[in-house]
């Protein structure tokens, strides 16, 4: 009884929700090394890589296709702010790395939205962010998906359709267009 | 062809300091992208021996600004326990800035000045260390502020200004006019250890 009312407060923890698709899994399992489903606790700290070199990154793609390191997560905060965000870094020299619209080039980074789809190759991640107020770790849960997470959540940002016009191509998986008027495009 | 590498020249100034606090400096230290680590750790890439220092202090981040050829660098405050003074700006626990050509930061008593000189190889950067026995950074004495003040022109002390410039030269050299256009490095005046924790406070409304 005492031990539990003399333990520290408990602290809500930033957590990041990925869930992975690639359409080669079932055949080849290529995220055969990631535990789904577990929360796994990482010192705030800690760079978090993702990509084929099992000695250097945290969670491995078996795929020869991928970059020894792939990508980069890291947590920040914002000067003078309270808030906790997540940095996504490109660390493949040969693909781009797509973060919803934005093409992130080698050592390009960017903050991480709150809800995104991340994407390079086959590969797809819809990554969500709980926030959380401890400071010390952050944790990261994979859930695996069995369909195209592009299709299934309709993910890029919608643009509007002019009456008269055509898809462009970025919005191609988008299923319900916004209407506008013609004087806007 | 090798593109030549992007240099961090980095100045380092105590006042106080023990036998050992630079005794793991080298004079150049090549790294790939991945963020270099300062710290008293055996983890840390550069090493100084200071008992306020954490483990992991600092980093100094490479990375490429969306459609530049050269890299920038970020600063990251690691330490739980202590800031990191950067450009005016106190940093504290998971904080980071973006670093701009010449820098002042502040840590643990240590003072730094990081100078970057953009290389076009993005395979990895070298850091040159010097240590300085002038300081680096202008400090107030006995006199309160809760404003960084900025002097516009600070000249170096008389009769040591020789010294500090043969060991600093590159510091010193922006400072001075220049025809062509050098960025003018405008010395700030770094914060007493004391308050460089304190809590924030909010700005003043003006009447």
């Amino acid at each position: 009884m005492s031990s539990f009312e003399d333990a520290d407060t408990e602290e809500t923890v930033t957590c990041l929700q990925m869930t992975v698709y690639h359409p080669g899994h079932q055949q080849n399992g290529i995220f055969q090394s990631i535990r789904f489903f577990n929360r796994q606790k990482l010192p705030s700290s800690e760079v978090v890589k993702f990509g084929r070199n099992s000695n250097t990154c945290h969670y491995t793609f078996q795929d020869k296709q991928a970059s020894r390191v792939q990508f980069s997560l890291q947590l920040f905060k914002k000067f003078d702010s309270s808030v906790l965000s997540f940095e996504i870094k490109n660390m493949s020299k040969k693909t781009n790395l797509i973060v919803d619209n934005k093409e992130l080039g080698y050592l390009n980074k960017m903050d991480l939205p709150h809800k995104c789809l991340v994407r390079f190759g086959d590969y797809q991640f819809l990554m969500e962010k709980e926030d959380g107020e401890s400071l010390e770790v952050f944790e990261i849960q994979f859930s695996l998906s069995t369909r195209p997470l592009l299709q299934e959540n309709n993910w890029l940002p919608q643009k509007p359709i002019p009456e008269c016009g055509r898809y462009s191509s970025c919005s191609t998986q988008n299923n319900s267009p916004i209407e506008m008027g013609e004087n806007e495009w | 062809m090798e593109r030549p590498l992007t240099v961090l020249r980095v100045s380092l100034h105590h006042p106080m300091p023990g036998p050992d606090t630079f005794a793991n400096v080298p004079p150049q230290l090549e790294h790939d992208t991945s963020p270099l680590l300062v710290g008293r750790g055996l983890g840390a890439h550069l090493r100084l021996q200071l008992p306020r220092l954490s483990r992991q202090h600092l980093s100094l981040e490479p990375y490429l600004e969306k459609g530049s050829a050269r890299l920038a660098f970020n600063l990251k405050a690691l330490s739980r326990k202590g800031c990191v003074w950067v450009n005016g700006l106190t940093l504290r626990f998971l904080e980071q800035v973006p670093l701009s050509t010449v820098n002042r930061v502040a840590f643990s008593g240590m003072q730094m000045v990081v100078h970057i000189e953009g290389g076009t190889s993005l395979e990895a950067f070298v850091c040159c260390f010097q240590l300085s026995p002038s300081p680096l950074i202008y400090r107030l004495q006995a006199e309160e502020t809760d404003e960084w003040e900025i002097i516009p022109q600070e000249q170096p002390p008389s009769g040591s200004g020789q010294q500090a410039r043969g060991h600093l030269g590159f510091l010193d050299s922006p400072s001075q006019p220049s025809p062509g256009g050098a960025p003018e490095i405008q010395l700030q005046r770094e914060p007493p250890d004391s308050a460089l924790c304190e809590p924030r406070r909010p700005p003043r409304s003006k009447p």
